[in-house]
């Protein structure tokens, strides 16, 4: 693939034969994007609209304890101790210790406490933001993103799913918006099958091709209803996206310096291919991490888990901030719930959503805070507690969604983005 | 609107020609134009799409019934056809020819396995079952009861041992099962009733939910045949369950969701045990359920109309009443009436006005790009029925007919040496279904273009091989051709089922001409297109 960034510089074939784009017709021009899906002034206002997400989702549920809110020499607090950050009075784990030297761009809330304790419960309920109950499917987090600011100007997918194990495109995550909200996910960070054009056609032919068949569907909508024309003009262009930037997926052109930056684990991989996925204008990233429920041995488990969550994260953080994309991206580091401050026998630390952290940074979070507390013991939230729909508030708000579209229209049901009972919390905000 | 009105006639006398009916009066209307009334009764004043053309009618029911488009001469013949009764013929020989029972082979078996995964078994038991024309109440009954004494029934083991099976870190998947059964046979979602009465669906009873699961905890892969069957433990007891919301306890018996508990059987300690399974076949699809007739008549009527009349399809219940009340009543009795004989039920729905209608408000045609000509859509909802409802293809309704269109059927249905299918056909068949199906578990209910379909197409090697140029395939017939109206309707015959427009063919002849040193390079391009294009991968 190493050809393909050079020969993106060139002209393209095709922009010299104008002869046969003129028989193709005005038609074939214009093109439908997503543009045509919603009112024309909220498209022109979020096509201002750059900020860009990235969340790392730590499945099975991080130790708060062992990370972002420390309790040493408390009954609960575990072996580990509290070091301190490049924020003055600021704390974390000791096993955050390349994080600590970030935090001055990090905000963390210690005062979170959800409800389910269960991971079938847990997972569903925090990625979508625990709606109340309409009997409908809510979104996760990346498809309501990828539904409320649709893709960037870049017109890359607008939202991809980075993840060990299968790839492919992921729709459970869309729920009632539909699976064209879905994810694109790069299994064990791989490209997507057919991602390279046959070799049996030139690019030239690819272009015309494509406006070929845009000319017939346009030409198949006239009397007809769009929605479906649009919905596959619209994976089309987002294909076509997909294969002018195969280079995504050339893991070669890393340099040396970054995988030891990163790290060559898994997590430490994948995070670093995240780096490169926003450069190319994704909307929304998702970074998922398995094996975090941590029943049995939980500090060996931390100590080794936590590690290969902390390089990774603040070469990313730091690389961010260099790249000035800090502003324009919001990161979100969560799972499904934190873990007892009990002890279980096994040496292990159980399901835990009464009082845990969720840490974020970038785009519209205030930097270098820690908001929210637990008890000394760390065992319940000291304070307001705040559920995932806070959450949820904070980060649209974070975002800049237009207050028009923090509702969905579900065919005709109106249904809000986020809990109406819940709202942005303030000190999180920039 | 002339035109719409004289299909309508032309429509209905026919039917009343075929039922041989005298006159028209209200007891004895035939049930096509009493479907056609309920629904313009409730069209709110929106004037209808037209009746389709024979084009448009041609292609839809052939996909519907035979699950592929038609091929040239099928479509010459019956566009060239005066008769005035040719469509109600049509549909009386796609009913009648062996390729319905394939079609309705893999319509059930994506209803009915959600891409689990196939078995031949299956596929065999399947296709005998349409073959036979076995109606539903008797599918049903041998789905829910897989008797495997039973040799006609070996193979319908399947529905039941494949949930049974473990997947992911799932262990065995019971209360899966049980939703499954309530929401195919009886369109009722009760998962959330596993745990408590339905927080907002006043219908759905945890007790519903728990007497289906006490007969399935029974149940158990039996892997020791050589046909899918599962193994059933004798009921002991009753089923003890709590509501999460307080902690009474209850306890089930064996129970038919929406229906009354029956005893756990005595067990003798001579001869064969007692099967409660076999009691819930018996007792499940009958006549006088109208919860499981509502369930299969509001399926049919979505494979056909694109729609349910309740939607979605398993979401049966007084807070999600059906579009047409009276219409489902209607359907629902009428087919629990004909013995659930799903033959009969799709050619009185496909002999409808509603079904024949267009998906498409008539324009301008010399000014298309005028959008001043057109009738605004955005306002019809689907319910309405006013505009036909444009469907999904089934992967393999989309693999046949680019097979059909691409000239390559009749090549991949010959059987390999070895009397297997051909090995190309099965390859095809599996990129298809990775590329274009919903992933497993997943109901696939409504159009759904994908990016993942969308580079499957763009670029996979065996796709682009069948616009290869080979004897007597539509490449090879194209460029044998030398008169371009020919050509030109011979491509549009091929893809589209109906004749080019003549901005069409003005448009092919100045591609050709443009072309004329990439001939066969630039026909495989435009059928590409063709091949790719909305016009072409839904049913319209």
């Amino acid at each position: 693939m190493g050809t393909n960034m050079s020969q993106r510089q060139l002209c393209k074939p095709w922009e010299h034969r104008y002869s046969r784009r003129q028989l193709l017709g005005t038609m074939a021009a214009g093109g439908l994007g997503l543009r045509s899906f919603l009112q024309p002034s909220v498209a022109d206002e979020l096509a201002k609209n750059d900020k860009q997400v990235l969340l790392i989702w730590l499945d099975g549920g991080m130790s708060q304890l062992e990370s972002w809110d420390p309790k040493p020499n408390t009954e609960f607090g575990g072996p580990f101790r509290a070091i301190p950050t490049s924020v003055p009075g600021i704390n974390v784990c000791e096993l955050l210790q390349h994080t600590a030297k970030q935090m001055h761009h990090l905000a963390v809330l210690r005062s979170v406490c959800t409800q389910d304790n269960s991971h079938s419960a847990g997972v569903a309920r925090i990625n979508r933001g625990d709606p109340k109950n309409r009997g409908v499917e809510y979104p996760f987090l990346g498809s309501a993103v990828a539904k409320l600011l649709g893709p960037t100007s870049s017109g890359m997918p607008p939202y991809v799913w980075i993840k060990p194990y299968s790839g492919g495109f992921k729709a459970s995550d869309a729920g009632f918006l539909g699976a064209k909200y879905g994810a694109l996910a790069l299994g064990d960070g791989k490209p997507p099958d057919n991602l390279l054009l046959n070799k049996s056609i030139s690019a030239e032919e690819n272009e015309l091709r494509n406006e070929l068949r845009q000319k017939f569907d346009e030409r198949y909508a006239v009397g007809r209803r769009k929605e479906w024309t649009e919905a596959n003009s619209y994976v089309y262009e987002l294909a076509k996206k997909l294969m002018d930037r195969g280079d995504l997926f050339d893991e070669s052109s890393f340099t040396d310096k970054d995988r030891e930056r990163y790290g060559t684990h898994e997590l430490g991989r994948h995070l670093l291919l995240a780096r490169r996925t926003l450069e190319t204008g994704v909307r929304f990233v998702k970074v998922n991490s398995y094996h975090w429920d941590s029943h049995g041995d939980n500090f060996n488990a931390c100590d080794s888990l936590i590690r290969q969550f902390d390089q990774p994260f603040a070469a990313l953080i730091e690389d961010l901030h260099d790249r000035s994309m800090l502003n324009n991206v919001l990161v979100i580091v969560m799972s499904e719930f934190g873990r007892t401050p009990k002890i279980n026998s096994h040496v292990g630390r159980d399901h835990w959503p009464e009082a845990w952290s969720i840490a974020m940074a970038g785009a519209g979070i205030k930097r270098g805070v820690v908001v929210g507390k637990t008890n000394d013991q760390g065992t319940f939230v000291d304070g307001q507690p705040h559920d995932i729909g806070d959450l949820f508030h904070t980060w649209f708000k974070a975002m800049g969604v237009p207050q028009e579209l923090m509702q969905y229209d579900n065919h005709g049901q109106p249904l809000p983005v986020a809990h109406d009972d819940c709202s942005p919390i303030s000190e999180l905000l920039a | 609107m002339i035109r719409f009105g004289l299909c309508r006639i032309i429509i209905h006398s026919l039917i009343l020609m075929i039922i041989g009916m005298p006159a028209l009066w209200a007891d004895d209307h035939p049930l096509a134009l009493q479907i056609d009334e309920l629904i313009a009764a409730k069209s709110d004043g929106q004037q209808p799409a037209p009746c389709s053309d024979d084009a448009e009618f041609l292609r839809r029911i052939c996909l519907d019934l035979s699950g592929r488009i038609p091929t040239t001469d099928e479509t010459r013949r019956f566009l060239d056809n005066p008769a005035l009764d040719k469509r109600a013929e049509m549909i009386d020989q796609l009913l009648a020819a062996p390729t319905y029972a394939q079609r309705m082979q893999e319509l059930f078996h994506v209803v009915l396995m959600e891409r689990r995964g196939d078995n031949e078994k299956w596929s065999n038991y399947l296709r005998t079952a349409f073959e036979q024309n076995k109606h539903w109440d008797q599918i049903v009954r041998e789905l829910l009861f897989p008797d495997a004494e039973d040799e006609s029934r070996r193979g319908a083991g399947f529905f039941y041992s494949k949930r049974l099976e473990a997947y992911g870190q799932n262990p065995t998947d019971y209360p899966g099962l049980t939703r499954d059964v309530g929401r195919l046979f009886l369109g009722a979602d009760l998962q959330c009733a596993q745990c408590h009465n339905h927080l907002f669906i006043d219908d759905y009873k945890q007790h519903d939910f728990q007497g289906l699961y006490s007969v399935y905890l029974n149940l158990s892969i039996n892997s020791g045949l050589e046909f899918p069957a599962v193994t059933e433990k004798p009921m002991q007891k009753k089923l003890e369950f709590v509501s999460v919301f307080d902690a009474t306890q209850r306890e089930t018996g064996p129970r038919i969701p929406f229906a009354s508990e029956f005893a756990i059987p005595e067990q003798s300690k001579e001869g064969p045990a007692v099967s409660v399974l076999a009691r819930l076949a018996d007792e499940f699809p009958t006549q006088g359920n109208s919860i499981f007739a509502k369930n299969i008549a509001n399926r049919l009527w979505f494979v056909m109309m694109g729609r349910g009349l309740v939607h979605p399809l398993d979401l049966h219940h007084s807070g999600n009443p059906p579009s047409h009340p009276e219409l489902l009543d209607l359907l629902a009795s009428e087919f629990a009436a004909h013995q659930y004989d799903i033959k009969w039920m799709l050619r009185e729905l496909a002999l409808t006005q509603t079904y024949q209608c267009s998906s498409r408000f008539p324009v301008t045609l010399a000014d298309t790009a005028d959008a001043a000509t057109e009738v605004s859509t955005t306002q019809i909802s689907p319910e309405s029925y006013v505009l036909f409802n444009e469907k999904r293809m089934l992967a393999e309704q989309l693999l046949h007919s680019t097979l059909q269109a691409t000239g390559n059927l009749d090549r991949l249905q010959q059987p390999a040496a070895d009397g297997k299918p051909n090995p190309e056909l099965v390859d095809l068949t599996a990129k298809y279904v990775a590329a274009f199906a919903n992933e497993a578990r997943e109901p696939e209910d409504q159009i759904n273009p994908t990016v993942k379909g969308a580079l499957f197409t763009l670029n996979d090697e065996t796709l682009l091989q069948l616009l290869s140029r080979q004897p007597g395939n539509l490449i090879d017939r194209l460029m044998t051709m030398t008169d371009e109206q020919l050509l030109a309707e011979e491509l549009y015959l091929s893809i589209f089922t109906r004749k080019p427009t003549d901005v069409e063919r003005t448009e092919l002849f100045a591609w050709l001409a443009q072309n004329g040193d990439g001939r066969e390079k630039a026909i495989r391009l435009l059928a590409w297109s063709m091949l790719t294009s909305m016009e072409f991968v839904v049913n319209h």
